[in-house]
């Protein structure tokens, strides 16, 4: 059991914020996709490949999102820090499928959250009315600085019940109890159904899927011919 | 034209205000206010028309929000009827939103974060994630760049601008490479993912990947992937917790 001192949370907190923010409001540079967000998370933790493959794991559920408009979608970002800090702290075999099962409850609600920063921002907009028909620059700015902090809060809340109920679960499980060996390959097989669920959705039909099929034809010549 | 840096700095955050209420309108409106400085000066009745204009309902990719924001300005100093140009904005919204979908999250998303997963099982390391996130965010702010600039240049006629640009080609073609190296990344990250696992790992993914498959495939719109994931390891935690 490893135990992260309080100067990695606050730099961890600090990440899986920039993380949150990432995803819709600033700068949505890729960082708050798993892979990103958990390998960082591993680096900060002085486990980089812990970190790299919860967030590979992470990610093939990811793969099966597309985050558009006003749909509702889990957010892996800040998620995936959570999921780092507890499958490095349990820190042995089946610590990685503890981790992402953190991560996927987390992700799922994430989600939530969203759409409660997107009706406070909404009921924001509804009492600026006037001044925004009126033509205010000033009121504009408001909203828009107003939107960009309640995101911040937002994620940083989040995070924070990340790397607490990952601290938790790590205090919790302890020494003593074994975790179950069959989580990690069970949680591959689902994330390897999303990932190509998401993939045929993307291909549509024909020529499209064909190359799919192409693709995952050359990935299974490589790991039959054991070069994966 | 004056204010262009500060529009494409805002236009990074055009989401910063996403609402149910007029989507990324108030990040529109935001970023509209540098190039609109101008008008304010000449014209500021109209400045103040233009500015409530700027911040109306509008929705489509982040990315490509630079086009219709650039459109709408040009229109907006060269005096174009405001109903006009809230016409020229509900015109945008959908294609805008749909060749940028098609582009970006159904397409070098995918490819990039599937590029990532492969070379990583094939033995990058984190090096590859940096040079990733960087060229990524090169891309977004070239784009962004280009959207903004093309916009100002075209006015109300920015949707033929568009059509004649590398945007619908890229959409078009976009979704072969996105299956191709998605299909790559996928047996290689499981894998990865199982090796040095003990005798029965692999077996035990490939049933989960089947029944999950399954349950992905007809389950309906509720059954999503997260779901089935935390359904399969809270039926593992309780066989493990129960089980003779």
């Amino acid at each position: 059991m490893i135990t992260a001192s309080v100067g990695i949370l606050v730099v961890l907190l600090l990440w899986g914020t920039l993380v949150g923010i990432d995803l819709v409001s600033v700068p949505q540079g890729l960082l708050a996709r798993p892979l990103i967000a958990a390998t960082v998370a591993g680096w900060l933790l002085g486990d980089l490949h812990t970190g790299i493959r919860v967030g590979a794991l992470l990610e093939l559920f990811a793969l099966d999102v597309l985050p558009v408009g006003a749909s509702r979608y889990p957010e892996y970002g800040p998620a995936s820090v959570g999921a780092v800090l507890l499958a490095v702290g349990l820190d042995r075999p089946g610590g990685i499928g503890a981790g992402v099962l953190l991560g996927l409850l987390l992700a799922l609600l994430a989600g939530y959250t969203l759409e409660w920063l997107r009706h406070a921002n909404a009921r924001d907009v509804h009492r600026t009315e006037d001044e925004l028909n009126a033509g205010s620059v000033a009121a504009i700015r408001r909203l828009q600085w107003a939107g960009i902090t309640r995101d911040l809060v937002r994620s940083a809340g989040v995070t924070a019940g990340a790397l607490l109920l990952a601290t938790v679960g790590i205090a919790r499980i302890g020494e003593a109890a074994s975790l179950p060996a069959a989580l990690t390959p069970a949680l591959v097989g689902v994330g390897v159904a999303a990932a190509l669920s998401g993939a045929v959705r993307n291909a549509g039909r024909g020529r499209r899927l064909l190359w799919l099929g192409i693709g995952l034809a050359a990935g299974l010549a490589l790991v039959l011919g054991g070069v994966a | 034209m004056k204010g262009e840096g500060r529009a494409l700095l805002r236009l990074m955050a055009i989401q910063g205000a996403w609402s149910y209420e007029r989507m990324i309108g108030i990040g529109m409106g935001f970023s509209a206010a540098p190039l609109l400085g101008d008008l304010e000066q000449a014209e500021p009745a109209r400045h103040r028309e233009a500015t409530a204009r700027s911040a109306e309902f509008f929705n489509c990719h982040p990315y490509l929000a630079g086009l219709a924001l650039g459109a709408s300005v040009r229109a907006e100093q060269e005096g174009v009827a405001g109903a006009q140009i809230q016409r020229l904005r509900t015109a945008l919204c959908s294609p805008l939103g749909a060749l940028g979908d098609q582009v970006f999250w159904a397409g070098l998303v995918p490819i990039l974060m599937s590029l990532s997963l492969a070379a990583i099982a094939l033995g990058g390391g984190g090096g590859v994630l940096v040079a990733v996130v960087l060229g990524y965010n090169l891309v977004r702010v070239l784009v962004t760049r280009w959207a903004l600039r093309t916009g100002l240049a075209s006015g109300v006629q920015v949707g033929r601008a568009v059509s004649s640009s590398w945007l619908p080609r890229a959409a078009a073609k976009v979704a072969v490479p996105a299956g191709l190296t998605a299909g790559l990344a996928i047996p290689l990250t499981a894998a990865w993912l199982l090796a040095a696992r003990p005798d029965g790992a692999g077996l035990l993914a490939g049933a989960s990947a089947g029944v999950a498959w399954l349950l992905l495939r007809f389950g309906g719109g509720r059954m999503t992937s997260l779901r089935v994931g935390l359904m399969f390891a809270v039926v593992i935690l309780l066989w493990t917790r129960f089980a003779p």
